[in-house]
């Protein structure tokens, strides 16, 4: 179980990379104030693959209407976020680049408390999400570059710029709004979660993420170019300024898309490609695809627990830190550090 | 003065070309002035000049990395800038300096980034593309560091790598940015040892260097850049002069010859920092050598030039040089040692001492072979 040497998965770890999620995914199915056992949830899937009905109808509406939405999304969120993660920290070789270095999770936040604010619905707070996250990169861009020189540095600066201006933004809608019902949906939107899940939701939101991670995939080698200096990179014969673009676009889009559906989760995006990094080193042809599998296992758990561990949700925000921050420092300090 | 090429005898015409390149940093001062080099198959060019003077900057305008105020890089007549990305840098390739390379990644998987240019977007390094790299590393000896991780390596080490991920491309042209800066006695030999041999196969290497004495070694042409922008071009030995390094540099050096058993190797001793304007005499013996030998450029004497070959890999070369050099001869000699498989050149010559100057130093650059000359 190891990899070859030009950084490809052996076929073991492919093996478990892509079976893991789908156990997880099943026995998180299972959990929940209804436990259900995984045999049981294997026939609902069963049946609904062919168009039956379960012979339980609770069962089924738990299995497939409750939980199997928000499962889809835990694991699209916690693979996309690992993978954007992944690769702005590539982008910019910075290790603690996370998928809101270009200010997009503060953006597309800032959209969403407006939207409560203004009072939509939940797909009108998403789209009004997706689309202040693209402004707020748009923003970082034009600010950031125009320039030649300096390139990247000044992007990663002016990202930090927009995304503190956009949180300002949030406390200012947070000091508007109504304090009785508005602040405590904003706030409790902000620290995240997946309870809003449905299909709805997902089918608008799910094509953004899945494009993204297959494109991601497709060029996951030439990903390797990224950390490249700007010289070295140019040398390569690729054209880098196009690859940055594609990435920057690609990673933009999954990380307004996972923010507008499920608010600010923080943490996954660096915990879990550093992670993959730890164990496969730093070639893309295995992270990505370990931090696709990785990222959707993590979410899966961390969103079981958040909705089964007590009678209120908690909120997944707070868990990726308890849960990231401790595992992360054992993980570093046991593999001696990073680099990128 | 600028931009003063010298043409000699030496056939294949230029594969890489300079015309005229002149650049200055915005609201800066010209750097470049009037820059004219031209380099062929198997070529070694050194640049050399002091800090400051555009030695990097020289190496990334012919590369297009930046873009020339006016004037152009040609690449077998063809200006750089019209050739698409993807075909320049599978004929030309670059050897940054270790420090400002990127290390995360394995020696082999940097070694295969080398072979971007031939990879197509959606897919990964195939098993060809994998023998080709591991192949390259063998051939420079580093195919003990291929699972090693870049950043845990030594600078001579990841030099080394930089230089196999280049030619993983399978490049004509070798560009290195200082490849034995900041290198230890042996690891520089190494690096050079490693350049010379790229270039007896064919391939033409132009590098930046802070050591005149490794122009003169391992260079058969020489750009020497000065602050002012001037700059000169031609044969390393008519380059890398006492004159010129005063000139360039500011400093008193001089030129003088060590014996080995094998070779005569030139080399450059600074003796002190010269006062403005005011050339100094050169000292010494060895100074005294190199002036008196100068003094005759132009009269013919007689020459011997002797070559032991220990094996038969390099006598293209040694005939390319002769034949470009055959208006000299007088007279030659060539003797296989059939026991030893080893084989000995004699030839006399007779010229202008400039010129049996050329002819040795030019033999001299060649590996793996024990070449020395008696002047008359």
């Amino acid at each position: 179980m190891s990899l070859r040497r030009d950084g490809r998965l052996g076929a073991a770890w492919i093996a478990i990379l892509i079976v893991l999620p789908f156990i997880a995914a099943v026995i998180a199915l299972g959990i929940g104030r209804m436990s259900i056992a995984p045999g049981e949830v294997f026939d609902v899937l069963r049946a609904a693959l062919s168009g039956k009905h379960a012979e339980s109808a609770l069962i089924e509406k738990t299995v497939m209407q409750l939980r199997l939405p928000r499962i889809i999304l835990a694991m699209l969120v916690g693979a996309g976020l690992s993978v954007s993660g992944c690769a702005f920290q590539s982008l910019f070789a910075n290790p603690l680049a996370t998928p809101d270095t270009l200010g997009v999770a503060s953006g597309a936040a800032f959209g969403a408390a407006l939207g409560i604010l203004l009072g939509f619905d939940l797909i009108g707070i998403q789209l009004l999400g997706l689309f202040m996250g693209g402004a707020a990169v748009a923003l970082t861009w034009l600010a950031g570059s125009g320039r030649d020189r300096g390139g990247l540095s000044y992007i990663v600066l002016s990202g930090i710029m927009i995304g503190s201006l956009f949180s300002a933004l949030i406390s200012f809608i947070k000091f508007a709004a109504d304090a009785e019902s508005q602040l405590p949906a904003i706030t409790y939107w902000l620290m995240g979660g997946l309870d809003k899940a449905n299909y709805r939701t997902l089918a608008l939101g799910a094509p953004v993420i899945i494009a993204g991670l297959i494109l991601f995939m497709l060029i996951r080698w030439r990903m390797n170019l990224l950390p490249l200096s700007d010289d070295e990179a140019k040398a390569s014969g690729v054209n880098i300024r196009l690859l940055r673009g594609i990435t920057v676009v690609a990673a933009t889009a999954i990380t307004a898309s996972c923010v507008s559906m499920c608010g600010q989760v923080g943490w996954v995006g660096l915990l879990i490609p550093h992670m993959c990094r730890m164990l496969f080193g730093n070639n893309h042809l295995s992270i990505v695809p370990a931090s696709v599998s990785f990222g959707a296992v993590f979410m899966i758990i961390v969103d079981t627990l958040a909705r089964s561990i007590s009678a209120a949700e908690i909120p997944v925000s707070i868990l990726t830190a308890m849960i990231g921050a401790p595992f992360f420092i054992v993980l570093m300090r046991r593999s001696g550090g990073w680099r990128i | 003065m600028s931009g003063q090429v010298r043409n000699d005898a030496r056939s294949g015409g230029a594969l890489l070309r300079i015309e005229n390149g002149n650049f200055a940093y915005k609201s800066g001062p010209q750097i470049l002035k009037d820059i004219n080099i031209e380099v062929g198959p198997g070529e070694i060019l050194a640049v050399l000049g002091p800090n400051g003077a555009g030695k990097t900057t020289l190496l990334r305008c012919m590369m297009d990395m930046l873009h020339w105020q006016s004037g152009r890089s040609l690449l077998d007549g063809e200006d750089i800038r019209s050739i698409p990305a993807s075909k320049l840098w599978r004929r030309m390739a670059y050897v940054p300096q270790a420090r400002s390379a990127a290390v995360s990644y394995t020696a082999f998987q940097t070694v295969l980034l080398g072979r971007s240019s031939r990879i197509g977007a959606f897919s990964a390094p195939s098993a060809e593309d994998m023998k080709i790299a591991e192949s390259v590393m063998e051939r420079l000896g580093i195919s003990h560091l291929a699972d090693k991780a870049c950043y845990a390596i030594s600078g001579g080490e990841l030099q080394m790598v930089l230089i196999a991920r280049a030619m993983a491309a399978e490049p004509e042209i070798l560009v290195l940015d200082e490849p034995e800066s900041n290198l230890d006695f042996k690891n520089q030999l190494i690096v050079l040892d490693a350049m010379t041999a790229l270039a007896a196969e064919g391939v033409a290497c132009i590098f930046n260097t802070h050591y005149p004495a490794h122009a003169l070694q391992r260079a058969g042409k020489a750009l020497m850049l000065s602050k002012d922008g001037r700059s000169i071009f031609g044969d390393t030995t008519s380059v890398v002069t006492e004159e010129n390094i005063r000139h360039a540099f500011g400093v008193d050096a001089l030129i003088g010859e060590v014996e080995t058993p094998h070779n005569i190797m030139k080399n450059v001793v600074a003796v002190g920092i010269s006062e403005d304007g005011a050339p100094e005499a050169a000292d010494g013996a060895a100074g005294a050598a190199a002036s008196e030998k100068a003094g005759h450029k132009e009269e013919a004497i007689l020459a011997s030039i002797t070559v032991i070959m220990r094996s038969n890999e390099r006598a293209a070369l040694i005939n390319s040089a002769f034949r470009d050099y055959n208006h000299l001869l007088i007279g030659r000699m060539g003797l296989p040692h059939r026991r030893s498989e080893k084989y000995i050149i004699s030839v006399m010559l007779e010229g202008p001492a400039a010129e049996i100057d050329a002819l040795s130093h030019r033999l001299s650059l060649i590996p793996d072979i024990s070449v020395k000359t008696t002047y008359e």
